[in-house]
């Protein structure tokens, strides 16, 4: 129940990676189209412009700690090139209305570039032409591929074959049978649309494996926990848990753990999520795949060659990659929060602690 | 009818109508047993228990408010801002949970105060003034922490909450308990409790009277901020992490809570018990829908339902009884 | 004539003299009446003088355009406050709307003509519904508002998880088109602000609806049926939360399900911006727009000046208490 939010399950709103849009839903088949789009040239001719360049980010939401890191990866790139002189930041707060009408204050204000993510995909879809018609490039950086006319290149990270990744390391620590459960993060969200159907489609190829629950922790520890706990009530055995979000991973492992049901169940990897990091060192289980906070560099970067008149094409994959649960040391920073995400980022880029 | 049993009648509805949250209570604790036997084993109880300790524990110190006429719509934003106070100055040490605790305590004491003195000394609309406080205060949690969640719990913090009694009781659930009992005491026995009554049936026949109304209604709000610190602590002891949104949007579950529990608008009438029974109400409701497997759509539409239904049933039993 | 015996039976039951020529008089000038007038000119003047991105007149269209559907759900909240009352689910009635409109429009624009007016009797019907349960159940309109928040978002997502559909052109154009220069959904909103403000101030009706709000028990008394005003605010509160999310659609272009999420507040906060108690007994539409140009004005004014959205909160919110503190009612 949740009012602005909610009422205030809107709430639930508040704390997602919401990436909504048609076309960055992906199933098996989409997700290969994309791959194949991502590839096809850009013609940056019309967008060549000569230093200085402002760069305009319009951030669908601030409000958690993975947006806050793509976006210190975007102010890091920016600083590294000496022709960028300014970084102007809108924060829509998850209001797709509000969005639109960010877009359009910068682009009053002559920004040379805009980065982007987006509260809602289609809500944007017409101001981000109107961006690209009057001559400024558009580049969305860390949710699915966007196929649209107004949205220049992609720095993206393709969700399916994130949950695709996770389901097969997940199966094959099951070895190949059992009874799993699937923690996602808000319904109809990309995230949780393409994880859940590369899970499904992994599924097929185990016929003895069962998908009893898929339920929706909203990316909320503390209501994964909650969940779980009463799943744990419906289901006398589960044999392991689909949940590619670390976060939402330790509130589920947690609830097992004080079930005392710990021992008799497999984690699937997370990402790198700083507090999962601690929880796979400390029990070595689980591991990572990765939800690179380094999306919001790549963005820039492509903005970059595009405004220089170098060749891009429609979208860059910043790919996921696994990291073994014996190797979670290289990643894992005890001393760190653990709302926090593994990444390159130099000291004074890092957000406050 | 004859007027000895028209009188019974009326007794028994005046009855009904001061315990009917816990008529409902009791229909909704019923309905979730048919649903789950999982209602009847304690340690599933005392989970719900912890689950909804930070609502519960806010919803004391609204209530105190609410009691005296007024309504405290900062209390999720204050449990923001004091779980993210809390949680940076642990920074991962034992030895700095005393002062993150004081700390936390004090953030939440210093703005039910502010709150409280605008609303004593000015004829401001409480719900505005709180709803535009709680906007303040959540943008002040943002900035401080930078959209992360900021801090390190210390070791030790959530291990002693989570720590369950006799292998059941969980500390953090006791906590809740002896938390409502310590509100519940406050209202009852004190001359302050007595006092929120009066001023909240009628403020100015209470200033009439010779009754501290400021000095009330400011210790009334202080307390509340203070509630609502403890309560951003019992969330960290539950989340681990000072998530920066988790508080908000709380407000209105609290506000939900205490008005099914009997404790209205008006001021005057209510009271702690019925609050917790709200709370309990409520919780019990997210649970038996959840652990029945419906969509999470269905949910939302029988969380509302409820709410409704439960208002129906108190508000008619109340209605009956003038 | 009915409307000058009512009006000096309820005058008598409320201790005012002079009722009549008191209802034709013009509006008293204090800070309540005045103050959201000053705020405004204030904010606007700053702006304009010390921001020169401000004073562009794309600037200007842009904030009419975004305050219009707020404006529109303030409208209705209006009547409903100065009744006395609270509504916090026209967000959701405006978010079903704009779900269901794009997706039926999404398969036949052309359907447009039928859709509005169907988007209407929806909302008023949804507010129908609000205001039979409150004087049935005997609810407090807070709760019972909340409750049925809860029970229509259940219901938008119970349609689609994801946003669906395509607004047709009317309703884009509606939203983002000009007339001279000027906003079609600006122009809307102050045809429909007027409109509302002579319901208000002019009619019977309007008159029952302060009367109720003031002191229900008095109103009653005096011959007011204070069960059907209720329930008229409802349904227009209704009403103009269909519209709202009718012009919303056409904003977003798109049925996103969450898209009215937190109007019911903002609306709020405007109409209490604008001078209208929560205790109800008097208000303003044009007041409360007032309120709503102003909230439009200050977030514009701060992304101009690249203050950080966090900042930005804050800022709203001490507006917010500031703004009350000086707009105090000058009677408990």
């Amino acid at each position: 129940m949740k009012i602005a939010r909610r009422p205030f399950l809107a709430l639930g709103a508040l704390a997602a990676l919401g990436l909504v849009g048609v076309p960055a839903f992906a199933d098996q088949a989409t997700d290969k189209m994309q791959t194949e789009k991502a590839a096809q040239a850009v013609d940056t001719a019309k967008f060549k412009k000569d230093g200085p360049y402002k760069i305009g980010v319009s951030a669908g939401y601030l409000s958690n700690s993975w947006v806050v890191f793509a976006l210190q990866h975007v102010r890091w790139e920016a600083s590294k090139h000496p022709e960028i002189t300014d970084v102007i930041v809108t924060d829509a707060a998850f209001n797709p209305a509000k969005q639109v009408a960010d877009i359009e204050d910068l682009l009053r204000q002559n920004i040379s570039l805009l980065i982007y993510w987006p509260v809602d995909d289609n809500a944007i879809a017409d101001v981000l032409k109107r961006a690209v018609a009057a001559g400024i490039p558009t580049v969305q950086a860390g949710g699915g591929f966007t196929d649209n006319e107004g949205t220049v290149s992609n720095a993206y990270i393709s969700q399916w074959q994130l949950g695709e990744k996770v389901a097969r390391q997940l199966m094959a620590d099951l070895g190949g049978k059992g009874k799993i459960v699937a923690m996602l993060p808000i319904a109809g969200t990309t995230a949780a649309v393409d994880q859940l159907d590369a899970l499904q489609t992994v599924l097929k190829e185990f016929p003895d494996v069962e998908l009893v629950s898929t339920e929706y922790g909203d990316w909320n520890r503390a209501k994964a926990k909650q969940i779980t706990e009463n799943l744990l009530q419906r289901f006398p055995k589960i044999d392991g848990v689909f949940s590619p979000a670390g976060q939402m991973s330790i509130g589920v492992a947690e609830a097992f753990d004080e079930a005392g049901r710990l021992t008799e169940v497999i984690m699937s990897p997370g990402d790198e999520y700083n507090g999962w990091l601690k929880w796979v060192a400390q029990h070595k289980q689980g591991g990572a795949v990765t939800f690179p906070t380094r999306a919001g560099q790549e963005a820039v970067k492509i903005g970059v060659d595009i405004l220089k008149g170098n060749g891009v094409t429609r979208g860059t994959a910043v790919p996921s990659i696994y990291i073994a649960p014996a190797d979670i040391g290289k990643y894992v920073d005890e001393k760190a929060p653990d709302d926090w995400w593994a990444s390159e980022l130099p000291a004074d880029f890092l957000p406050k602690q | 009818m004859t007027a000895l049993s028209a009188y019974r009648t009326d007794a028994t509805l005046h009855l009904a109508a001061r315990y009917a949250i816990f008529v409902v209570l009791i229909l909704v604790y019923g309905l979730a047993i048919l649903v789950s036997e999982a209602f009847l084993q304690p340690s599933y109880l005392f989970n719900v228990l912890r689950q909804v300790a930070p609502i519960g524990i806010a919803a004391i110190g609204v209530t105190f408010v609410m009691i005296v006429g007024g309504v405290d719509l900062s209390v999720g934003a204050v449990i923001s801002l004091t779980s993210v106070l809390c949680a940076v100055q642990m920074n991962g040490d034992a030895g700095n949970l005393p002062l993150a605790v004081i700390v936390a305590c004090a953030a939440g004491i210093l703005i039910g105060t502010l709150n409280g003195l605008a609303c004593a000394l000015t004829r401001v609309s409480p719900f505005i003034l709180t709803l535009g406080a709680g906007i303040a205060v959540l943008g002040l949690t943002q900035i401080y922490s930078g959209g992360t969640a900021r801090g390190i719990v210390s070791p030790g913090f959530r291990e002693f909450f989570n720590y369950r009694i006799f292998a059941t009781v969980p500390v953090l659930a006791l906590a809740f308990l002896g938390l409502a009992a310590l509100g519940l005491i406050v209202q009852k026995t004190t001359l302050f409790g007595r006092r929120l009554y009066l001023i909240g049936s009628n403020r100015s026949a209470a200033r009439l009277a010779g009754l501290p109304v400021a000095r009330t209604i400011v210790l009334a709000y202080a307390l509340s901020g203070f509630f609502g610190a403890l309560a951003g602590i019992a969330l960290l002891a539950r989340s681990g992490v000072s998530n920066t949104l988790s508080g908000q949007g709380l407000e209105f579950q609290v506000l939900a809570a205490i008005v099914l529990g009997g404790t209205t608008f008006e001021g005057g009438r209510g009271g702690i018990a019925g609050t917790v029974a709200g709370v309990l109400v409520l919780v019990i409701a997210f649970n038996l829908v959840n652990i029945s497997g419906l969509p999470y759509h269905m949910q939302l539409v029988v969380m509302g339902v409820i709410i409704i239904l439960a208002s129906a049933v108190h508000g008619g039993l109340n209605a009956r009884t003038g | 004539m009915a409307l000058k015996h009512r009006t000096e039976k309820c005058a008598a039951v409320f201790g005012q003299s002079d009722a009549q020529s008191k209802w034709l008089r013009p509006a008293r000038t204090d800070v309540e009446t005045v103050g959201i007038w000053a705020l405004l000119a204030a904010a606007g003047l700053a702006a304009a003088i010390a921001i020169p991105a401000f004073r562009d007149p794309a600037n200007l269209a842009n904030i009419l355009r975004q305050a219009s559907v707020l404006g529109i759900i303030a409208i209705g909240q209006t009547f409903v406050i100065a009744a006395g009352m609270i509504d916090l689910s026209v967000g959701m009635i405006a978010g079903l709307v704009v779900v269901l409109s794009c997706l039926i429009l999404g398969g036949d624009p052309s359907l447009t003509l039928a859709v509005v007016p169907m988007m209407l009797v929806l909302g008023a019907t949804i507010g129908l519904l609000n205001g039979i349960l409150v004087n049935r159940l005997n609810l407090h309109p807070l709760i019972l508002t909340f409750g049925m928040l809860s029970i229509l978002q259940g219901v938008i997502f119970t349609i689609t998880d994801r946003s669906v559909g395509r607004a047709s052109p009317f309703l884009q154009w509606l939203a983002n088109g000009e007339i001279a220069g000027i906003p079609v959904s600006a122009l809307l909103l102050l045809v429909l602000a007027g409109l509302a403000q002579l319901v208000f101030t002019r009619t019977r009706f309007g008159y029952h609806l302060v009367a109720a709000g003031g002191n229900a028990e008095s109103a009653r008394r005096a011959g007011v049926n204070v069960r059907a005003v209720r329930l008229a605010c409802f349904v227009i509160s209704g009403a103009f939360a269909g519209l709202a999310g009718l012009l919303l659609a056409g904003r977003l272009g798109t049925g996103y399900p969450l898209a009215g999420t937190g109007l019911e507040l903002d609306s709020i906060v405007a109409v209490v911006l604008g001078g209208t108690a929560l205790a109800g007994g008097r208000g303003s539409v044009v007041r409360s727009i007032g309120g709503v140009v102003a909230l439009a004005i200050i977030s514009n004014v701060l992304n101009l000046l690249e203050v950080s959205a966090f900042v930005q909160m804050f800022a709203k919110g001490m507006i917010v208490i500031i703004a009350i503190l000086l707009n105090q009612p000058r009677r408990a």
